[in-house]
């Protein structure tokens, strides 16, 4: 068995699963205020930000602090949990296949659930856009290139939350901790975007990186800029360590 | 009895420690804060208990309705997980009783963290503010905070009940969480929300608005009880 029709098998476990809806309407809620308060983008003169680039920040700030790693979190509990139900997982250990590579077949459905959070939100970004720009009588909307260039910024800085997401779960058997230390892992990557160190916190990259994105395009904000040499060697060295323990800890202790 | 079940059920799912480590995290983010940036705190005209909450709450607030949705969603994925819960429908008891249960051991859970981060918040005052009169206001702040918690705790247990898998349940309150977190506090139609309720800091509430939040804290409680317990019926016939 190949690694793709591995990845597919797992694709077609989470078909009945409800999560696309539950990421749905995460990004339906995320946009929904941004379109009821949509008047208050014009009112950013002292930062310096246009209205249009504002109302697309704001909403991927939001997305990226709370909704998109807790969505993650979720995710990894889907991908953990489903086959608990009838020992499915002891099935598929006993077949012929390295329980690494299901691990990491998991890991690519994980990355998958991520992409496809995040163009669901680009999705509801135009449709919310769209909607605002009719009421405020003000082109609200951007280019899709520079949107699906942020939103890729996103999604690339938050492959290293999502290997530390899914060690928590493969190696934690406890159920709430793995679930508690994920979640609470999200709450304090405020408090350190603003310190030096960030880059050894992978759970606060998606936030760095678009707050530096927000500094960028607002004129009066002095944010800290992405800087690409102890960010990038740290970020590959804590995926890489922490999808090679999960694969190691797959499946041991059953 | 139905609440000495509920303990003896939950001694091996490691939520006692967990819910304990939580409020030892949450007791930290004071006490931490203080140690590296006092100096912001300590030259502010308001009571020490004002100052302390509004710089911290926010944040030790998110910790605690985490701690309880996910606590909440793993008691009855406990039930859910190998049809424990068909059982428990074909006992001489109502299932109401169940989820009454499980409302006190997470209450019980709540105050204990609760007194963990009263504890850390009356040693930061002790501490850096030399503050020896504060722990009455920090004994109210918390019992407030406390009743103001309770209905997260209802709503996401019922939440947690009415989907059978633990990723449903846990998505939706995820979601919740999330729309409470971006409702403005001190819009009070607003903040009625269940999962937005817990945000509320005593000490800058003007008085009459605290009180209103008691009471509808306490309606909320009985609202979702009787929609609970309506729903559980409901259930129960079409299925």
């Amino acid at each position: 068995m190949n690694f793709f029709s591995l990845i597919r098998i797992e694709a077609k476990k989470l078909r009945r699963s409800k999560i696309l809806w539950i990421l749905a309407a995460a990004a339906f809620l995320l946009w929904l205020p941004s379109v009821l308060n949509s008047h208050l983008n014009f009112e950013m003169q002292a930062e310096g930000i246009s209205p249009e680039h504002n109302f697309l920040i704001q909403g991927l700030l939001g997305m990226s602090w709370f909704l998109f790693p807790a969505g993650m979190v979720v995710s990894t509990v889907l991908l953990n949990l489903t086959e608990e139900t009838n020992h499915g997982i002891l099935k598929m250990l006993a077949l012929p296949v390295r329980p690494a590579r299901l691990c990491l077949a998991k890991f690519v459905i994980l990355a998958v659930l991520a992409a496809i959070q995040i163009l669901i939100s680009v999705g509801m970004y135009f449709a919310g856009g769209a909607i605002a720009s009719y009421t405020q009588d003000y082109p609200l909307l951007l280019p899709p290139l520079f949107v699906l260039r942020e939103a890729g910024l996103i999604y690339l800085a938050a492959i290293p939350m999502l290997s530390i997401f899914w060690l928590l779960s493969v190696c934690i058997r406890t159920p709430i901790f793995s679930i508690g230390v994920g979640l609470a892992s999200i709450v304090p990557s405020v408090l350190i975007i603003n310190t030096k160190a960030w880059f050894v916190y992978p759970c606060s990259y998606p936030l760095f990186v678009i707050t530096a994105e927000y500094g960028k395009l607002a004129a009066n904000l002095n944010t800290a800029p992405v800087e690409l040499v102890p960010w990038l060697p740290a970020a590959a060295g804590i995926t890489l360590l922490c999808l090679f323990i999960s694969c190691l800890c797959f499946g041991r202790g059953r | 009895m139905s609440f000495y079940l509920e303990c003896k059920k939950m001694k091996r799912t490691g939520l006692v420690p967990a819910f304990f480590c939580g409020g030892l995290l949450a007791a930290a983010v004071p006490v931490l804060n203080m140690a590296f940036r006092s100096e912001m705190y300590l030259g502010l005209d308001a009571p020490p208990i004002q100052i302390l909450m509004e710089a911290n709450w926010q944040m030790m607030s998110m910790l605690n309705i985490l701690l309880v949705t996910a606590g909440a969603c793993l008691m009855y994925h406990t039930e859910y997980a190998d049809n424990a819960i068909q059982r428990i429908c074909t006992l001489p008891a109502k299932e109401s009783r169940l989820f009454l249960g499980k409302s006190a051991f997470l209450f019980l859970m709540c105050a204990v963290i609760l007194a963990v981060e009263a504890a850390g918040m009356a040693f930061c005052i002790f501490h850096w503010f030399g503050h020896f009169g504060g722990l009455w206001s920090v004994f109210k702040s918390f019992g407030y905070a406390f009743l103001l918690m309770l209905p997260a705790v209802f709503g996401s247990l019922w939440i947690a009940s009415a989907c059978r898998n633990l990723w449903v349940s846990l998505g939706i309150s995820v979601v919740c969480i999330f729309t409470a977190t971006l409702l403005p506090v001190k819009n009070f139609a607003l903040s009625l929300f269940f999962f937005a309720m817990p945000f509320q800091i005593l000490a800058d509430t003007p008085p009459q608005a605290a009180r209103r939040f008691m009471i509808a804290a306490v309606a909320e409680l009985l609202v979702i009880a009787a929609g609970e317990l309506i729903f559980l019926k409901l259930r129960r016939s079409f299925t």
